[in-house]
């Protein structure tokens, strides 16, 4: 089966917030009305924004920025999860093979059973998307993040279905399909759209870490929407996974190999030179 | 090995016997619970975050119980610490001769030796160090996680894998020399009992030997 993908198309978006709201309704995060009767001190934090960031009960959120667009002030909506990167740095920091790259759809995978609540991936997303539930202080966490519908029970990719966002999406702001058809939707939109006169109109996520398997097609460079412009794969988790780990263990194992190394060479030595009294004790 | 008879010198004393006993099991089981990180196929050992929370309470005795020894004994602390930062050509000569020793048992090449020899004071140096830095990126990494900037902890993750490696492998070092090696004799009694013979204080710790009873010998010749 060919790689999946969700296309974003921002010039379609109207920030009416459905996916939003279906993605917490299908994967069982806290259902409730952010209101007081529920626990929740819903403020205005002067933005039509809600809530005010992804947390491990929201994994989609929609965003909106007011800012200069070809020389007036605009309300630009952008899509805020977890990209599901090709390279995907959470992967590749994850110790206990809980976050996964998986092999039928592309998507970054996660079994949350197999979740330690270590945050590496916290730390080391490019995108700042997972979210630890729990407490820190005690080290009793899990991490959440978007999965792309395929929860365990809840798994609407394997029976055929698109992801919620997707099916919910009333502007068709949100496609879901293989990535190559997707691809070549979206380099048609971006034509379209600069034939319209957005000259930097861009198709965001075709070759970022590897290939994203959310795309974005936004009629105005990726910075102007809170995207990161060339996100890269941190240094430190190459360098942390890839050089000092492999070190390690041969530090580790060496060390072993030469005390053992020397334990036959001294009590050799020792025995030598004193052969009689060894001879004795036995 | 002392026998009864025997003079003995007191080398640790007994609040530093019971520090390092303490250290001792908060570190092993801090390095056993870091192990996990490293293999995979262990992860399902850490479900449920129950090692996190064994990791914590030992990461708080491995804080504490250092911090309770200078406190209450901040006199003997400070000449520890001092010792582990006072490197000198005895030194030198000590590494040069030590493979010589550990592998051939020739004794002959071998410097006279302060309160700790060359080695011990290397492992200590270590300790100390990277004890350092294992609570500094811990803390970070403990208490201002998602607080403290992705950047900052990416680096305080590598820097505790870096500490784990150093110190893993030299913990090795450490228990090796101390209950294995076939020329070792005295470490053993000096952490368990506190004590070594004379004879072996004067043989491995000339140095110290010479000033602890030169110390006495003035101490009498006053009362």
């Amino acid at each position: 089966m060919a790689e999946k993908a969700i296309l974003y198309d921002a010039t379609r978006c109207t920030a009416c917030r459905g996916c939003q709201a279906i993605c917490k309704e299908w994967n069982e995060n806290d259902e409730i009305i952010p209101t007081k009767q529920y626990g929740v001190n819903s403020k205005n934090r002067g933005s039509y924004e809600n809530p005010k960031d992804l947390d491990p009960n929201t994994w989609l959120k929609i965003t909106s920025i007011e800012v200069e667009h070809y020389g007036k002030l605009d309300w630009l909506f952008n899509r805020r999860a977890c990209m599901h990167c090709t390279d995907a740095a959470c992967v590749k920091v994850c110790p206990s093979g809980a976050l996964y790259k998986d092999e039928v759809y592309g998507i970054t995978g996660f079994n949350k059973d197999l979740c330690t609540g270590c945050g590496y991936c916290v730390e080391f997303c490019p995108f700042d998307v997972p979210r630890l539930e729990g407490s820190t202080l005690l080290g009793k966490t899990r991490m959440s993040k978007c999965v792309l519908c395929t929860q365990p029970g809840l798994n609407r990719l394997d029976a055929g279905y698109e992801p919620a966002c997707v099916k919910t999406c009333p502007t068709d702001a949100l496609l879901f399909d293989d990535r190559d058809k997707l691809i070549a939707i979206a380099k048609d939109k971006v034509a379209a759209l600069k034939a319209k006169g957005f000259t930097d109109a861009t198709f965001y996520g075709e070759k970022e870490l590897g290939g994203l398997h959310v795309m974005y097609v936004l009629n105005d460079t990726p910075d102007k929407y809170g995207l990161l412009v060339d996100p890269k794969f941190p240094a430190t988790a190459t360098a942390w996974q890839d050089v000092i780990q492999p070190i390690g263990w041969a530090v580790g194992g060496l060390t072993i190999l030469g005390l053992a190394l020397n334990y036959i060479i001294a009590r050799q030595a020792k025995i030598s030179q004193e052969p009689p009294k060894v001879k004795e004790k036995k | 090995m002392a026998q009864k008879n025997e003079v003995v010198v007191e080398k640790y004393s007994k609040a530093t016997r019971i520090l390092h006993h303490i250290h001792t099991v908060a570190f092993i089981v801090l390095f056993l619970t870091g192990l996990i990180l490293f293999i995979p196929q262990l992860g399902f050992l850490a479900q449920d975050s129950w090692t996190r929370i064994v990791h914590r309470i030992a990461a708080a005795i491995f804080i504490i119980a250092p911090l309770t020894y200078l406190v209450l004994k901040p006199k003997a602390a400070i000449k520890a610490l001092k010792e582990a930062f006072t490197w000198g050509k005895e030194d030198i000569g000590w590494l040069k001769a030590a493979p010589r020793y550990y592998f051939l048992s020739d004794e002959d090449g071998m410097p006279p030796q302060g309160h700790m020899n060359t080695g011990q004071k290397l492992w200590w140096f270590i300790v100390v160090v990277f004890g350092a830095l294992f609570i500094l990126t811990g803390l970070v990494m403990w208490l201002l996680k998602t607080i403290a900037p992705a950047s900052v902890l990416q680096w305080m993750v590598f820097a505790h894998d870096v500490a784990f490696i150093v110190t893993g492998a030299m913990l090795f070092v450490h228990v090796y020399l101390g209950v294995i090696h076939p020329m070792m004799t005295g470490a053993w009694g000096a952490i368990t009992k506190g004590t070594i013979s004379e004879e072996y204080a004067k043989s491995h710790h000339g140095l110290w030997y010479d000033e602890v009873t030169g110390k006495n010998l003035r101490e009498k010749g006053k009362s």
